[in-house]
């Protein structure tokens, strides 16, 4: 996975939180830049997909890492 | 040619809010989605919890639908001190349990135009039908949220629009009225047919309401907590905690000024652990059973009781005596009890 610009860890925060955060913090990222984003919802593996779809950025990959989840995202070039 | 125009969506993720999304979509407007987080949503509640019964986590739908047709979408939380109050208070009433349909409507369509006239959008629509539901869906709760809400003239209702007077977006030539829909009442049969019509393959069955406050057993505890307040002389409110805890447990009313919630399975017993603070903590000792708490201020028989009724659904139902712990800040207490076996009793306390 290309190294992020940012971490976003949202651990405890519930659905669709971690979303909501993901959201904001995506909209200061520069163009292109890759967004690291840490849950414990199991929920974000679905919803990170679509979101990225529905927003047209880019989903790298959701991964599981013991307790939480791992989504890379990349900020779509306008 | 028609104007460029831009319209915010209120979306839940059914089957006619993606319609409805997907009507205004195939006219070339542009759209932003928003969703909004009441904190009462049971799907929500669901995933919350670990999932469903089958071990399947339910989507979030309206994530999905933005998704399939590629919609730009907002969460918006709403879910604070303003919308409670209005539940406590709702100018409409409610339906036939804790559901304040109508003001809620309003409340949400209020915060759309909000979302509208700071993103520059022409208008603001839903996937309401005309008739489908009894109590906020009728012709005349239509035109109150419309008014009451400031969206007057600014509200499509796509699914129904030819049955309503035309809106500012579609005399202003920004949609075309032709290309909406007639559809009233509860039948879906012409959304079925819609559904092919637009290629929407994918929506969430079996459809219906997600919210709690339409629940039969959720609207008992919210006016216990309402009527429970007022009885103990306190305001009658709804705070975000009781939100939490009125969809997790089995409650009972101990008295005005107590109530005993006791965890169903390990899940609920780990969210109980997250709202000891303020409360009184029971477990049994030495037997399995779940984490309760208690709230206000129980007198010594009513702590019994709640001792009692702890022990009653661990594995130590059937033994004479159960230890219950009960904390309570920095106070630890270890109450000897008899479970209690009165099944009548405990029902009759179930709220």
């Amino acid at each position: 996975m290309p190294a992020p610009v940012r971490t976003l860890d949202t651990s405890g925060r519930l659905c669709p939180f971690p979303i909501v955060e993901t959201a904001k913090a995506v909209r200061v990222l520069d163009e292109g830049a890759v967004l690291l984003v840490i849950s414990t919802d199991a929920g974000i593996a679905t919803d990170m997909p679509m979101w990225c779809k529905a927003t047209r950025n880019e989903h790298l990959g959701t991964f599981r890492d013991g307790a939480s989840w791992k989504s890379f995202v990349r900020k779509r070039a306008r | 040619m028609r104007k460029q125009g831009k319209a915010i969506a209120m979306i839940s993720g059914g089957l006619d809010s993606t319609l409805a999304l997907a009507l205004v979509r195939r006219q070339g407007i542009e759209v932003k989605a928003v969703n909004f987080y009441t904190g009462f949503c049971i799907t929500e509640t669901q995933r919350r919890k670990g999932g469903r019964a089958d071990g399947s986590v339910p989507r979030n739908e309206a994530l999905r639908a933005a998704a399939d047709l590629e919609v730009d979408i907002e969460y918006v939380d709403i879910s604070g001190a303003e919308y409670l109050d209005m539940l406590v208070h709702p100018k409409y009433g409610y339906g036939a349990n804790a559901n304040p349909c109508v003001d809620c409507r309003v409340f949400m369509m209020r915060k759309a135009k909000e979302i509208m006239e700071a993103e520059g959008a022409d208008f603001v629509f839903t996937g309401e039908v005309l008739g489908q539901r009894p109590k906020s869906q009728r012709r005349d709760t239509l035109r109150i949220i419309e008014r009451d809400s400031g969206l007057d003239g600014r509200l499509l209702r796509p699914l129904s629009a030819k049955l309503l007077p035309p809106t500012l977006p579609e005399l202003e030539g920004i949609v075309d009225r032709e290309l909406l829909e007639a559809v009233s009442g509860r039948s879906r049969h012409r959304q079925m047919e819609l559904a092919k019509e637009l290629g929407v393959v994918d929506w969430p069955q079996p459809a219906g309401g997600c919210c709690y406050l339409t629940d039969e057993s959720f609207a008992k505890k919210f006016f216990d907590v309402l009527d429970s307040r007022e009885a103990a002389g306190e305001e009658r409110r709804i705070v975000p905690e009781d939100v939490v805890l009125l969809s997790t447990g089995r409650h009972f009313r101990l008295s005005p000024r107590a109530k005993l919630v006791v965890g169903r399975s390990e899940v609920e017993n780990a969210l109980l652990e997250h709202h000891v603070p303020g409360r009184a903590r029971l477990e049994a000792k030495d037997v399995l059973g779940p984490i309760a708490l208690v709230e206000g201020e129980p007198t010594w028989e009513e702590r019994m009781l709640a001792a009692r009724i702890v022990a009653r659904y661990g594995k130590g139902k059937d033994a004479s005596r159960v230890a219950v712990e009960w904390r309570e800040g920095e106070l630890v207490e270890t109450y000897e009890v008899e479970p209690e076996r009165d099944e009548a009793r405990v029902e009759a306390l179930r709220i």
